[in-house]
């Protein structure tokens, strides 16, 4: 949920103190670096393949209700997760979440990039008074607990999904806005910087054909991690009733409800919690070992 | 250290100000107002609209802004529109509960993640390490109500060893209580009653500190001097207690001035599962009723509450590591 | 190495402290019944600063002297002209006593006043009960109960149900024991709301918030408020009605569902009241260690149509719409039978009830031609109805804090979106939901109704056109006239006659379209005995009740 956007931010200064390891370990590392990259990988593959080609891989129609159906188990009459309360086949239905859990992920972590690498940019590149007043905002934004701010914003904006991702987006940008902010602020003193400054490029040329693909980098390691947060976030909004609007339906969305029947249908909540989990720690595993990898080749330059 | 502390306390200044401006901002774009939730299904609109007259929510909402800052300056949060007490009393009746609940899931998180991360760090790569990992990667990709309610239905319901909601006596009461009278009773009840919420809050938190204990831990172990006193042949233990562990600590300690933040937020769902008696409901329950003052009043209490934690961190961190201070 | 053995020695130290501080104590719970002499030894040299906790013991082994019950919300304001919330109301049910108290079958019964007449259709006059005193000692008297509807009917008090009050012109004490109510107008269902409880004057008029410390003449006194805690009362041991059976009751607030029935099979509560979930009824059904009793509630579920909506003012088009609505397979499979499939806004624990007016069967057919006849078919073969060129579309609005309505919602846009109407699903927060309502800005709003003691509550404010409850802005003359009528006519026979007519009407109009009538359920531990569910959803049951175990 919120709690681990601070996380990264930390590690990742951590990151940049970290001393060349040695030979052996560094052989070890990346072998196991990899390994996280390939089955955080593969797990984001099949997820997006699963979203992409939903109406192919599920065996129902996830609209269809038979109400005679109801709260099937699992293999029952040919649903392999069971049904629903409506009878609606849950594998369906979570294979189709596939579509709205990584939107709500992937648009509401843009968003968050958008805003927190134009104002880290701003902030870092020119300092001084516009980059006070950006930090007080990051610092105001930040002495809230995050879901409680999400709360208030998709009660002031209304349900649905749209309005979901807007308020995830408008929560979670002020990690990325201090991490660009200290990447520039060190950048900017770098020869490269200063040439190209000499030769007379102005400010929108440097900040964004020099400054920022250089620090691209944490930037995606930290927003892949960033999807997972806004993917369990969206199902806590869910659990308070702040969620997406029916028919639709996220894996969060699901099991809240799902929660309603956890005594005596407890695969309606089992089976998208475990599509969540597996789908953060796929998103998680990606971004720790890109961060690790680009981290050893930044080190090797 | 005393201009240190007399600076941050300036810097919190316009931060509050301007959490004040956003909140007031942010709950008079939800749409409904506290006369109407107040009054209830069956008014007529004459009544609603008499209410919000006393109520003061038909002026202009640039005087009620100017109100709400002439009675913070003053130090009055104003009354609870719902309950008819003061907002700083509800703050001081549900805060504690609250901060109880956070420091006892930050305990738990610590005592998880500190031999998980120290073990998983000098035992790189073994299948200690592997399944320290995964539980870190684990905790963070769980839904916190998810587990809650997991954990009422396992240890209340079936095995009936926890109470399954609600709050005992407050822990420190308690305590005194048990001295005063020699009955182990109260501070056992507080205790039950702690331990599934504070698991549930502090899950979250220990699979994040023990990465941060791992990460900080192999690089320590990495150093130099910690490979030189290997190689003096100092007995391992003694090298992990000594040099690396004393040194990765500070970053921890960071990690967990924030997460003590975080356990606030994370606060709002646990003590909607368990029933408890804290500012994450109330807070809750205010917007949902629309119950203005104490909305604000709470967020406020919440953000000073997040700055304090912060200024203790960073003078611990000062004075862990002396090279800071001279900087 | 030198400094880590000192630590190591304290730590020894102080752990051998522990061990022998513990070693020491006891392990009592001071309010269970086992609570012998241990305790008593351990505290009795400290009784003066434990007095509270250790002094509260039973009178007999056998009967636990506590119910604990679980409540989904805290409790507002606890004073009786005021509160709103059904917590709070659970709260002055067992705190206070109103002039009368409505029976199962909802008939007044004596209470505070113990008798009533009527020298004319403008006057009513009621016999207090002597000798009864407010939990602080003070005898009850008329002033009371005229202060009480003196301050209600006050317009800067701002009670909430003033409205129901409104045909009061006064209050007069005649004497003691006798007060007088003058109306301005005959008002048939006053009787009914004469059980708001009365107040003390003197508590009220030194300024005391009656709010967080309610002090009333009823069964049980309040005696600590720890707020979204709990509540506790103490039994009122000169209770007119009799000392209550068990000493204590605490409302324990558990706001999520699951966890307030898990509470309940884990024992560390004993009773709980709708809301439930409906999925859960029936697993502590099968358990036996748990009693579960069900009786019809005094309020109904149902869909307001906005009839000042372009598409929806149009009857055949909401008559076409009732027909799409299975009220079985909503009473079956979302509530599980706790709620009951509904059919007109008379309810059946209401004396005006009649099986006979009914709202339209589920037959796609009949909504098809109904639609035809309204003009709307689907020309472009899309799957959806059009006139004009404009599809024929509707947003369907509920409240998220209830999740059976949701999935009402969710289910009936199923069901419409398959029988060609273009349907959206809007759940939004109560507030929001219902200013959305009060604007008149919504199309088809799904909503319940509370506490309808009589037809008049059921009906007067809802189909009514002057009336401000009237969201759908729904307007019928003759309805007006009959509304109005079964307000002056005092007797039963004649207004069963008049609200019948105008229920026939509404229903036929789908001004509403009434889906369920609510179900109360209470779900207890089996030892509890004694308690008599009421339809009001009242708790005043319990000070007839105990646990023996």
């Amino acid at each position: 949920m919120e709690y681990n956007t601070e996380i990264i931010n930390q590690t990742e200064i951590e990151i940049v103190n970290k001393k060349e390891p040695g030979r052996v370990r560094k052989f070890f590392s990346f072998i196991s670096n990899s390994k996280s990259v390939l089955i955080g990988g593969v797990i984001v593959l099949i997820i997006i393949i699963c979203a992409l080609f939903a109406p192919v891989i599920s065996t129902h129609d996830p609209y269809e209700m038979q109400m005679s159906d109801r709260l099937l188990e699992p293999m029952e009459k040919g649903h392999l997760l069971g049904t629903d309360h409506y009878g609606r086949d849950l594998f369906s239905r979570i294979v189709y979440g596939a579509r709205v859990s990584l939107k709500v992920g992937m648009v509401s972590v843009s968003l968050s990039l958008l805003i927190g690498v134009i104002l880290g940019l701003v902030a870092g590149y020119y300092g001084g008074w516009l980059d006070s007043i950006i930090m007080r905002i990051v610092d105001i934004v930040l002495s809230f607990p995050v879901l409680l701010l999400a709360i208030a914003l998709v009660a002031a904006l209304g349900p649905g999904i749209e309005n979901v991702i807007i308020a995830l987006g408008l929560v979670y940008w002020t990690n990325y806005a201090r991490i660009v902010r200290a990447n520039v602020m060190s950048l900017k003193e770098e020869e490269f910087i200063q040439a190209a400054r000499t030769i007379g490029s102005n400010d929108f040329r440097i900040i964004f054909f020099n400054i920022l693909p250089n620090c691209l980098a944490p930037i995606i390691v930290v927003g892949t991690l960033g999807i997972g947060i806004a993917i369990v976030a969206e199902a806590t909004l869910s659990f308070l009733g702040l969620g997406i609007q029916p028919p639709e339906s996220s894996w969060g969305w699901t099991l809240a409800f799902g929660m309603k029947f956890i005594r005596d249908a407890p695969h309606l909540s089992i089976y998208p919690g475990l599509a969540i989990m597996i789908t953060v720690l796929g998103f998680n595993l990606l971004g720790d070992g890109v961060r690790d990898l680009t981290d050893s080749k930044l080190k090797r330059k | 250290m005393m201009t240190f502390v007399g600076k941050r306390i300036l810097h919190l200044i316009p931060v509050l100000l301007g959490i004040s401006i956003l909140v007031f901002f942010l709950l008079h774009l939800i749409p409904g107002d506290p006369a109407m939730t107040l009054l209830g299904q069956e008014a007529t609109p004459e009544e609603i609209n008499r209410l919000r007259e006393v109520l003061g929510l038909n002026e202009p909402l640039y005087i009620q802004l100017l109100v709400f800052l002439k009675n913070l300056a003053l130090g009055d949060l104003g009354t609870s529109i719902f309950q008819d007490v003061s907002v700083l009393s509800l703050i001081l009746t549900h805060l504690p509960a609250t901060l109880e609940l956070a420091t006892l899931a930050l305990l738990i998180a610590l005592l998880i993640a500190i031999p998980l991360g120290i073990v998983s760090a000098v035992k790189q790569f073994s299948w200690v390490d592997y399944v320290s990992m995964f539980f870190a990667q684990l905790g963070v990709s769980m839904p916190v109500f998810w587990l809650g309610v997991l954990l009422i239905i396992g240890f209340s319901v079936n095995l009936n060893i926890f109470p399954s909601f609600g709050r005992g006596e407050p822990l420190v009461e308690s305590i005194l209580m048990t001295i005063q009278s020699g009955n182990l009773f109260y501070i056992i009840d507080s205790l039950k009653h702690l331990i599934l919420p504070a698991l549930t809050l502090g899950v979250m938190s220990a699979a994040i500190i023990t990465r941060m204990v791992r990460s900080s831990m192999l690089e320590i172990l990495n150093e130099d001097y910690v490979r030189t006193a290997e190689a003096k042949g100092v007995r391992s233990f003694w090298i992990i207690m000594k040099h690396a562990f004393r040194n990765a600590l500070i970053p921890v300690i960071t990690i967990v001035g924030l997460q003590f933040g975080n356990l606030m937020g994370g606060a709002i769902v646990t003590e909607t599962v368990f029933g408890w008696p804290g500012i994450g409901r109330l807070i809750i329950t205010a917007i949902s009723q629309r119950d203005f003052p104490v909305v604000q009043g709470c967020v406020l209490a919440i953000a000073l509450l997040f700055a304090f934690i912060n200024l203790i961190v960073d003078i611990l961190y000062a004075v862990i590591n002396p090279k800071i201070k001279s900087n | 190495m030198k400094k880590r053995n000192i630590f190591s020695k304290w730590l020894l130290c102080l752990g051998l402290l522990v061990l022998i501080v513990v070693a020491g104590c006891s392990y009592e719970d001071p309010e269970s019944e086992s609570a012998g002499s241990n305790s008593d030894q351990n505290e009795g040299e400290e009784a003066g600063s434990d007095n509270s906790t250790s002094n509260s013991k039973s009178s007999s082994n056998s009967v636990a002297n506590k119910i604990n019950v679980g409540l989904d919300v805290d409790a507002g304001t606890m004073d009786p002209r005021l509160s709103r919330d059904t917590s709070a109301k659970r709260v002055v049910e067992i705190v206070y006593d109103g002039l009368i108290r409505l029976n199962a079958n909802l008939e007044p019964q004596p209470s505070l006043a113990t008798d009533w007449e009527n020298p004319d259709a403008t006057t009513w006059i009621f016999t207090l009960r002597e000798g009864v005193t407010f939990h602080d000692g003070e005898p009850f008297t008329a002033e009371d109960v005229k202060y009480t509807f003196d301050t209600i009917l006050d317009p800067d008090f701002k009670a909430p149900y003033a409205s129901l009050y409104k045909p009061i012109d006064s209050v007069e004490v005649i004497d003691e024991t006798h007060v007088q109510f003058n109306l301005k107008e005959p008002y048939a269902p006053l009787l009914t709301y004469l059980d708001v409880g009365i107040i003390p004057k003197h508590v009220a008029e030194k300024g005391d918030s009656l709010s967080s410390n309610p002090i009333g003449t009823g069964p049980y006194k309040m005696i600590e408020w720890k707020k979204n805690s709990k509540i506790t009362f103490e039994a009122n041991k000169e209770y007119w009605g009799g000392e209550p059976t068990t000493g204590k009751i605490v409302y324990n607030i558990i706001p999520d569902n699951t966890t307030r029935v898990a509470a309940l099979e884990s024992g560390d509560i004993d009773f709980v009241h709708s809301p439930l979930s409906p999925q859960d009824i029936s697993r502590i059904k099968a358990n036996k260690d748990f009693k579960v009793v069900e009786t019809q509630g005094l309020g109904f579920t149902y869909l307001n149509f906005n009839t000042e909506h372009e598409i929806l003012s149009d009857v055949k088009v909401r008559q076409g719409i009732a027909h799409l609505i299975n009220k079985e397979v909503i009473s079956e499979d979302i509530y599980q039978n706790m709620d009951k499939p509904g059919k007109s806004p008379l309810i059946p624990a209401s004396w005006a009830y009649s099986d006979e007016i009914t709202g339209f069967e589920f037959d796609k057919e009949k909504a098809k031609k109904l639609f035809a006849d309204a003009g709307w078919t689907d020309t472009n073969n899309d799957g959806v109805l059009d006139k004009n060129g404009k599809n024929l579309s509707i947003t369907l609005s509920t409240h998220s804090e209830d999740p059976n309505r949701i999935q009402i919602v969710e289910y009936l846009q199923n069901v419409f979106t398959n029988n060609g109407i273009e349907t959206e699903v809007l759940t939004n927060e109560w507030p929001t939901f219902s200013t959305s309502l009060m604007e008149g800005n919504f199309d088809i709003g799904l909503v319940g109704w509370l506490n309808l003691v009589g037809p008049d509550r059921s009906m007067y404010n809802q189909f009514h056109s002057e009336s401000g409850s009237n969201y759908g802005g729904y307007d019928n003359a003759r309805v007006d006239e009959l509304l109005e009528e079964g307000r002056r006519v005092l007797d039963q026979s004649k207004r069963t006659e008049i609200y019948q007519e105008a229920a026939q009407i509404v229903t036929e109009e789908v001004a509403y379209d009434v889906l369920l009538y609510q179900g109360y359920i209470a779900m207890y531990n089996k030892d509890l005995q004694g308690f008599d569910i009421h339809p009001t959803g009242s708790l005043y049951g319990l000070k007839d009740a105990k646990i023996t175990k």
